[in-house]
């Protein structure tokens, strides 16, 4: 077996048992009353801009979340334990950082100087608190639902997910800051401005991010039991580093007045503060989605039922790309049903390697044989819809100008909203 | 029957799920207890010097009261705005300067509002015109909160926007307010060198 994987199953009655579950749930429902206490003060103060607030970082969240769902497409999370993920972030973590951070930033202002907080603070006392308190999320996780984190993939996925609970409710507490600031009552401008700057420009590089690669140490931890202890703790705690000093990074004062013009300025923070930890979580998804890819399609390999999966689906069942290709060359061939179509037997083959691996791993589970069926009967469907095999087509220009259309709308837009903001 | 491995009995998660997750919400009741708990017991108010100028931020400089103490948890100072906090007695003495490009009168009515959208503030009195040795000009005027008294004061330029908060009940506030009155007449906007740049 691979190392990049370690299969293996919970049981909902094995979970209730669990002191560990009861605590975590404890947890989220003590984080729960606190943020419920903080929005019942914000609606009744600014009841317009607390439901603004609220709409628009909740509607930011879905596509991150629809991201993140999708990012383990071969091994996918349990809604439930998503769910835990995201919540332990929006309320465990906020719940904690909200007076943990004031207090250590007031520390930093106490034993070294105002000045000392007013320029580093915000670099030292929140990514300090903050990284902490969202990684025991990924570590609670762990403890209550061990065998779900069973590939680095999985420890980034949850982290990210913590990251993005988190992100979403801190970003409404700062919206309704603004407002508070702003001192104009109950209105959404400073909402809508905190949501460009935050949700939108600083959305990509913030939370999720930094949850993602801490998710990553504790999935390494976790997984690689074939190193050593210390070997496994020591890459836990540089990834919660990287973490940190990422956060660290972004909210220190470098480069904040060095770059004259505004909208250069603002754009060269983006690249030089977000970019790097943005760019080594890509790697590490990317090579935490190879390994993982590599294991199950190994594991389908041995099947050598062309029925259940082809030597051509078997190319393409790994990669992300690929896949996509196969629905995109479905629906060219066969129409928009069989798009759909390929897409299920996809999830379905996925769905059967895991179900193999936990067979392997001794787990007692007819679910192999269910799991067969269920591709067989989309196999069914695609023939009937005179398309047997989902596999990649050659690529369109369509597809190639689409793709190149969107990036130039992206940046466009991009463009423009730092020079809104950054053009005064 | 299977063989449990040594690798296997120092499978952390694995053989510590209680003790772990104790621990867990240990360092988490650390973080959201314990610092504050902390932050309390070291002492916030710090001596400033009697006479001199102190920085507050973005160039505006203050003469803090005789006998005042600079309370750091409030005390953010920066180049482009910073707040100074400053104590005494049971007197709570803000500063607040930040960019704003406003006139006096949109200054005076966001401060305002600022404080009638905090839960129990009440505006009272009418609002007086104020000026400052150093030439700023400015309204003040004064409001309730709860068992607390307090006075506000704006003053725009330089697009800058500097805000005074003093707070405190009936009797301490009339102790100390002809020399908090007396401390921001002394603010002006220079960027000179001043107590409190470090």
């Amino acid at each position: 077996m691979s190392e990049a994987v370690r299969p293996g199953a919970t049981r909902a009655a094995v979970l209730l048992r669990q002191p560990a579950f009861w605590i975590v749930i404890t947890l989220l429902a003590a984080g729960a009353v606190r943020i419920s206490q903080i929005t019942a003060l914000f609606l009744e103060t600014y009841p317009i801009a607390t439901i603004t607030a609220i709409l628009l970082f909740g509607l930011l969240a879905v596509p991150f979340w629809l991201f993140l769902s999708e990012l383990d497409f071969l091994e996918r999370e349990p809604p439930s334990l998503r769910i835990l993920a995201f919540a332990w972030g929006g309320l465990v973590a906020t719940s904690v950082s909200i007076p943990g951070s004031a207090a250590l930033d007031n520390l930093i202002a106490k034993l070294g100087s105002p000045d000392l907080a007013a320029e580093w603070g915000a670099a030292l006392a929140g990514p300090t608190v903050e990284e902490i308190a969202k990684t025991l999320g990924v570590v609670a996780i762990v403890l209550i639902a061990r065998a779900q984190v069973n590939s680095v993939l999985d420890g980034i996925v949850y982290g990210a997910l913590v990251g993005l609970g988190f992100q979403i409710v801190e970003d409404v507490v700062f919206a309704i800051g603004a407002v508070q600031l702003a001192g104009e009552g109950d209105q959404v401008r400073p909402v809508i401005t905190t949501f460009l700057v935050r949700g939108f420009l600083a959305g990509v590089w913030s939370h999720t991010l930094f949850g993602a690669l801490a998710g990553a140490g504790i999935g390494y931890l976790v997984v690689h039991r074939d190193r050593t202890r210390s070997h496994r703790i020591a890459v836990a705690v540089l990834a919660v580093l990287a973490a940190w000093a990422s956060h660290s990074l972004w909210n220190s004062p470098l480069f904040r007045e060095s770059l004259g013009d505004a909208t250069m300025a603002l754009l060269a923070v983006l690249i030089f503060k977000g970019l790097p930890p943005l760019l080594l979580v890509l790697y590490l998804v990317r090579r935490a989605h190879d390994r993982e890819a590599a294991y199950y399609v190994g594991v389908l390999a041995t099947v050598r039922d062309p029925g259940l999966i082809t030597e051509n689906e078997l190319r393409i069942l790994g990669s992300g790309s690929r896949r996509g290709a196969a629905r995109r060359h479905a629906a060219a061939h066969a129409g928009r049903r069989a798009r759909a179509a390929v897409r299920r037997l996809q999830r379905a083959q996925a769905g059967l390697a895991v179900e193999l691996s936990r067979a392997s791993a001794d787990v007692p589970d007819d679910s192999v044989e269910a799991r067969a069926a269920e591709v067989r009967e989309h196999r069914a469907t695609l023939a009937a819809l005179g398309h047997p095999e989902a596999v990649e087509g050659t690529r369109s220009w369509r597809h190639t100008a689409s793709t190149v259309g969107t990036a130039a709308v992206a940046v466009a837009v991009v463009w423009v909203a730092l020079s809104a903001l950054g053009g005064d | 029957m299977g063989r449990v491995t040594r690798r296997q009995l120092t499978d952390l998660p694995g053989t510590l799920g209680l003790p772990l997750v104790i621990a867990v919400a240990s360092i988490l009741a650390f973080l959201a207890l314990g610092l504050p708990a902390l932050d309390r017991a070291v002492p916030a108010e710090h001596a400033v010097a009697a006479g001199r100028p102190y920085r507050v931020g973005a160039g505006v400089t203050v003469v803090p009261p005789a006998g005042a103490t600079l309370d750091v948890t409030g005390t953010r100072p920066g180049d482009d705005r910073g707040t100074a906090l400053f104590r005494l007695g049971a007197v709570r003495y803000a500063i607040e300067v930040e960019p704003f490009d406003g006139d006096l009168t949109a200054a005076a009515v966001r401060l305002r509002q600022r404080i009638t959208g905090t839960s129990g503030h009440q505006v009272t009195g009418t609002q007086l015109t104020v000026s400052t040795a150093g030439g700023l000009a400015g309204v003040q005027g004064g409001y309730t909160a709860g068992d607390r008294d307090g006075r506000y004061a704006v003053f725009v330029a330089h697009g800058l926007t500097i805000e005074v908060m003093v707070s405190g009940d009936d009797a301490d506030l009339g102790r100390a307010l002809a020399a908090i009155e007396a401390s921001t007449s002394t603010l002006r906007y220079d960027t000179g060198p001043a107590e409190g740049r470090r």
